[in-house]
């Protein structure tokens, strides 16, 4: 006889075509910002084999976009480098998360797994498992090569048809990952435990934008930080 | 070698090294007690702060679709439903405010 448990656990199979499935709509977020980062890239000078393998190596779209801009700006590549790195410190705080979904995995599933995490297949992973979902491992690597394949086509064919494409802050497109984000945080509140870490969180890292000349990429990780200390301290087990 | 490609090659080896650098991270903290707690605790505190940083850059317009998008998820609790009342509210409160 089957336990609910087991009824619930899916194969690693079906638990990367679940989130090649509920990824889609943040896919199509996904590819319109590529469209709009391979029209960037195009006037930083850079071909359709650059931005592909870019794409593919780098995979972190707004450090790709702070990057390119810097160049377009003639900061120069180490300048440029130092930017898209600052913006990619929250990555540090995403892959130590995940501790549990790689603990006893083979080496290379841990290489594949930290480079498929980005911030929407990461989210929707935690979201679907509040949810009561069985959403591991292998649905943050269905989501994440879902968005790496959707990144390089995307960025590619921006920088093949740059004229072509109209501003996404004129459409309201740029909202799309806003909104995501909004849609994620209320599928992650446990209850009233986590009010006091999410509003220290956005305390702070509200604070440090508004009232320090500190980059929004290190208020926003030292804010989360700070969030996941206080539940640290004050919440039980 | 041009700029591109050391543009490339710096930003490829550095955030794979940050995306590394957490897994170990991850793997050192206890797992048990407050670090542990700290880590359960770390998405939802980390998308909270995202959320404050960018929406403290986005306008008026940005802060009404937030709340109309937020409406919309704790109805529905759907994903695509949010996305598009997000987009659609703040194309239309950006053209009219």
């Amino acid at each position: 006889m089957k336990t609910i448990q087991e009824t619930r656990r899916r194969t690693p199979l079906q638990e990367f075509r679940a989130a090649i499935r509920d990824i889609i709509p943040l896919a199509f977020g996904v590819a319109i910002y590529g469209a709009a980062f391979g029209l960037l890239a195009a006037q930083a000078g850079m071909s359709e084999l650059q931005t592909g393998v870019m794409g593919t190596f780098v995979f972190a779209g707004s450090s790709q976009i702070v990057a390119a801009e810097r160049l377009v700006a003639g900061a120069g590549a180490f300048a440029a480098i130092v930017a898209g790195l600052a913006l990619n410190l929250r990555l540090l705080l995403m892959t130590a998360s995940l501790r549990d979904e790689f603990a006893g995995r083979p080496i290379w599933q841990v290489l594949l797994g930290v480079h498929l995490t980005s911030d929407e297949n990461w989210a929707l992973m935690h979201a679907a498992r509040a949810k009561g979902m069985h959403a591991g491992y292998w649905y943050l690597v269905g989501g994440g090569a879902s968005l790496l394949l959707v990144w390089i086509v995307s960025t590619v064919l921006g920088v093949s048809f740059a004229k072509a494409l109209p501003d996404p802050r004129a459409v309201g497109i740029d909202f799309a990952f806003t909104a995501a984000f909004i849609a994620i945080l209320c599928n992650l509140w446990r209850g009233v435990e986590d009010f006091l870490p999410w509003a220290v969180s956005i305390g702070c890292a509200g604070a440090l934008t508004l009232l320090t000349p500190v980059e929004p990429s290190w208020a926003l990780a030292f804010g989360g930080v700070a969030g996941a200390a206080v539940a640290g301290i004050f919440q039980n087990d | 070698m041009t700029e591109q490609w050391w543009l490339i090659l710096g930003l490829a080896i550095g955030t794979y090294s940050i995306r590394l650098g957490g897994y170990f991270l991850g793997a050192q903290l206890p797992s048990s007690g407050a670090w542990s707690r700290a880590l359960t605790a770390l998405p939802g505190s980390l998308i909270a702060a995202l959320l404050a940083v960018i929406l403290i850059q986005g306008g008026t317009a940005d802060w009404l679709a937030a709340s109309i998008a937020l409406a919309v998820a704790m109805l529905t609790r759907s994903l695509p439903l949010t996305m598009i009342a997000g987009i659609v509210a703040v194309w239309f409160l950006r053209i009219s405010l």
